[in-house]
């Protein structure tokens, strides 16, 4: 192995062809693709090469390839600041992110775990409130949570499958080399349309890398998730008919709701193609009512049903929550699983995951302090400078404070906002995230840029089932450690390699 | 099953990339023709154009005359032109957008490309004529794409629908204004009259066939292509019998019989259409009888959409 690496870099040497990794300084963080020894670790050899050896001329080719296939298909956001609506692409770096086979096998366990635990966390917290008498955690921090649905108390859900779709974010600590457990994301989370348009893409770009490297593959997750829709129907006998709810054309996650649909062959509707008639829902086609059995829904619980949450939703469906309790329509998520991914609640996921399931939790959380015991805050408050302070119910790296690089009077505005607020904000010390090589356009060659990365978890009520990989985020700008898309950071195919086992 | 907003959306889509479609032609045909008329017929010769986009008030609001440069900054690309070519392709786009799960990857990417295309022209400054060119082109790429890519059902009638409504309009309606112009208008045109209807004819892609069954260029041979001819695409008969079919094939309806007022009045001027001569219907008066066939397409519009798209849900 070692000696191919040199190999290619010599045959790119002899040709006079400079190397896209002449100069690259993993530096002192971890490199996900280059090893400690300043050589590729073993299982990014091959792909090393392909780009070590490649001239930039036909790199810069591909890029520009990979960006037209992005324009082409649409797979864009606007940026409303001209006037005139420009579309931008989502940044794609062309560099993968490889994850071997046993690290994978972790996360895919801890994930697994985790998901399980959330589960059983919601309906416990939605029926007997077990672990609130047991006092494993503070029955005031769950009923102040924003996301807490008194609507959905004693409610059955079908299969009783809370969460039946999670994006967990996971980042790697440079110092232990660790992947921690940074956020649940619940609700809706999205970002598993870029998952298999970035592969698709990178097939097409790097054919001869994927001969060489054994990726498993992704594209089955639509029809996993369908399958799971699927046996949610109240109606029985019948063949259902499932429907992807969207808030409409101006959401950011458009793209992926249309995409979704499709790939699924599931109806892509929005609140105002759907009717409740005596408790039941209907889309209006053109030729009259149908009825409509499973919502995959991607518009958030507040702007669901104006009858029941905000009642200056235009997005929603009026008496939508009337159907879901007489049982007549399935949803996927459930309504209010926002309690179970609020982030001061998130600090007690390991004890879920001890409490429900008698195990240990295999992957760790981040360390974190909640505001709302004094004890803690009173750290937090004379700490600041050195952490990251979020609002519980954001997401998206807004409503957050990065300690390290913020000037005095953010730090001071924050911490006003702490003492009047305190339930409402976590802090996590600052982690040293691993980076990944990626293309710096402005020097023509590799440089090292932070990267996390969300997994997407499918829950069936059995058995959890996780794509291999997920979504590898990028902090684009050098040094930045937010990589979130609305503040300047891309993505990355994600390969997990066959390995040796099966 | 088809959603009614899906199905509007592929009417629209239909409506927009025709109208962007016709725009283009006329505006190309009306600037070639000019390139060797005497500079003093410009003016009156640019106004017509203005009138068949049915945008004469809001021009005269932002320009003083009707000339080459202002008549292509309105209909090619102004924003306040909601009939503009560039606003019909963003329109036909979002349409597209909105439904992309629905339509083939190769329509969407293709009325995607038109956009991009179109923009990247006014980003360089490119003139009427390439720019008239790439929408032609993207109005047949469409129809191609389309044709070749999408399930013939009620989607595609619905499509289908939207796109021979439009052309149905627009060809009455460029008919109409020229006729007014050609017969009506001051002597200075006389010497180009033919020349007009040259143009005319090219503006709907009939002068080839108009040649092969005519010698001379006649107004009322002209009008008769346009309005009654069986076989060509863009004539106003033609369109309707598209119509017909594709309104039949949405309710389930056999020749001869109606399920909505949409199909019933349809049926009516189709028939009218079949049975009329072009020398019974210049006796009566052209412009009157072309008033008509417009009003009865805005008509039709609505009924569509009453009956398949916005009607009300009693909860």
């Amino acid at each position: 192995m070692w000696e191919e690496a040199r190999l290619s870099s010599a045959i790119a040497a002899a040709a006079g062809i400079r190397s896209l990794f002449e100069g690259y300084d993993p530096g002192t963080f971890y490199d996900e693709i280059i090893g400690p020894d300043g050589l590729p670790r073993p299982e990014c050899v091959a792909m090393h090469d392909i780009l070590a050896g490649m001239p930039l001329d036909v790199f810069e080719e591909r890029r520009q390839l990979a960006d037209l296939s992005y324009l082409v298909q649409g797979i864009t956001f606007t940026v409303y600041s001209d006037g005139r609506g420009t579309e931008r692409l989502f940044p794609f770096d062309l560099v993968p992110r490889i994850i071997p086979r046993n690290e994978w096998n972790v996360i895919e366990r801890g994930l697994a775990q985790r998901v399980m635990a959330l589960n059983l966390y919601l309906q416990d917290i939605y029926g007997k409130q077990r672990i609130l008498r047991d006092k494993i955690i503070p029955r005031s921090l769950v009923q102040s949570c924003k996301h807490f649905r008194r609507e959905m108390m004693n409610l059955s859900v079908s299969r009783d499958i809370y969460v039946h779709i999670a994006g967990i974010d996971l980042v790697r600590d440079s110092r232990t080399g660790e992947y921690l457990v940074l956020e649940d994301n619940v609700r809706s989370p999205s970002g598993i349309s870029y998952v298999l348009e970035n592969r698709l893409v990178m097939r097409r770009t790097f054919a001869r890398a994927f001969e060489s490297s054994e990726v498993l593959p992704v594209d089955h997750y639509p029809a996993e998730l369908v399958q799971i829709l699927r046996s949610l129907s109240p109606r029985t006998g019948e063949r259902p008919v499932i429907v992807l709810l969207t808030p409409g054309l101006y959401n950011s996650a458009y793209f992926e709701h249309c995409f979704l649909a499709q790939e699924m062959g599931i109806e892509l509707v929005e609140g105002r193609d759907l009717v409740v008639v005596d408790d039941v829902v209907y889309m209006k086609t053109i030729h009259g009512l149908t009825r409509v059995d499973v919502i995959y829904r991607r518009v958030d619980d507040d702007f669901l049903d104006p009858l029941a949450f905000r009642a200056d939703s235009l997005v929603g469906v009026p008496g939508l929550m009337n159907a879901y309790r007489a049982g007549n329509i399935a949803l996927a998520n459930a309504v209010g699983t926002g309690v179970a991914d609020d982030k001061a609640i998130y600090a007690y996921v390991p004890e879920f995951i001890r409490y429900y399931l008698g195990e240990e939790p295999v992957l760790r959380n981040a360390e974190t302090f909640l505001c709302s015991d004094p004890v803690q805050l009173k750290y937090v408050l004379e700490h600041l400078p050195e952490l990251v302070v979020k609002a519980v119910g954001e997401s998206g790296g807004y409503g957050m404070l990065m300690g390290p690089s913020a000037d005095k009077k953010t730090i001071e505005e924050f911490r006003d906002r702490l003492i009047a607020d305190p339930r409402n904000y976590i802090a996590q010390p600052v982690i040293p995230l691993s980076r990944c090589p990626s293309f710096d356009a402005a020097s023509g060659t590799m440089s090292p840029r932070h990267v996390d990365l969300r997994p997407y978890c499918l829950y069936d009520g059995e058995k959890v089932t996780i794509v291999p990989g997920g979504l590898t985020r990028v902090a684009l700008q050098k040094g930045s450690l937010v990589v979130n898309s609305s503040q300047g950071g891309g993505s990355k195919d994600t390969w997990v390699l066959r390995g040796n086992e099966i | 099953m088809m959603l009614s907003r899906i199905a509007d959306s592929l009417f629209w889509i239909g409506r927009y990339m025709e109208r962007a479609d016709n725009t283009a032609r006329i505006l190309d045909v009306n600037y070639h023709m000019l390139l060797e008329q005497p500079p003093d017929t410009y003016k009156l010769r640019w106004d017509p154009l203005i009138a068949i986009t049915g945008e004469r008030t809001r021009f005269y609001q932002r320009f003083e005359e009707a000339n080459a440069q202002t008549a292509f900054d309105y209909l090619g690309y102004s924003a306040d032109n909601p009939n503009s070519i560039a606003q019909c392709i963003i329109l036909a786009r979002e349409n597209a957008r909105t439904i992309r799960d629905r339509i083939s990857r190769e329509l969407w990417e293709d009325i995607n490309g038109l956009y991009h295309k179109i923009n990247k022209l006014r980003d360089e400054g490119e003139g009427l004529s390439r720019f008239c060119d790439a929408v032609k082109r993207g109005g047949h790429r469409f129809h191609g794409v389309c044709e070749a890519t999408l399930a013939r059902d009620d989607g595609w009638h619905f499509l289908q629908a939207g796109s021979a409504i439009e052309r149905a309009e627009m060809t009455a309606r460029i008919l109409d204004v020229h006729y007014h112009q050609l017969v009506e208008g001051p002597a200075i045109l006389n010497e180009a009259r033919s020349h007009a209807w040259v143009a005319v004819l090219k503006s709907v892609a009939a002068y080839e066939f108009y040649k092969r069954q005519n010698m001379h260029i006649e107004p009322m041979r002209v009008a008769e292509l346009l309005l009654l001819d069986q076989r060509h695409p863009r004539s106003v008969r033609f369109n309707l019998g598209i119509l017909q079919n594709s309104l039949y094939a949405i309710s389930g309806s056999v020749p001869g019989s109606y399920a909505n007022e949409a199909e019933r009045l349809t049926g009516r001027v189709h028939e009218r259409l079949t049975y009329d001569s072009i020398e019974e219907i210049f006796a009566a008066g052209l412009h009157d009888y072309l008033e008509e066939m417009q009003a009865a397409c805005r008509n039709i519009g609505a009924h569509i959409a009453q009956t398949y798209l916005y009607y009300s849900v009693t909860a």
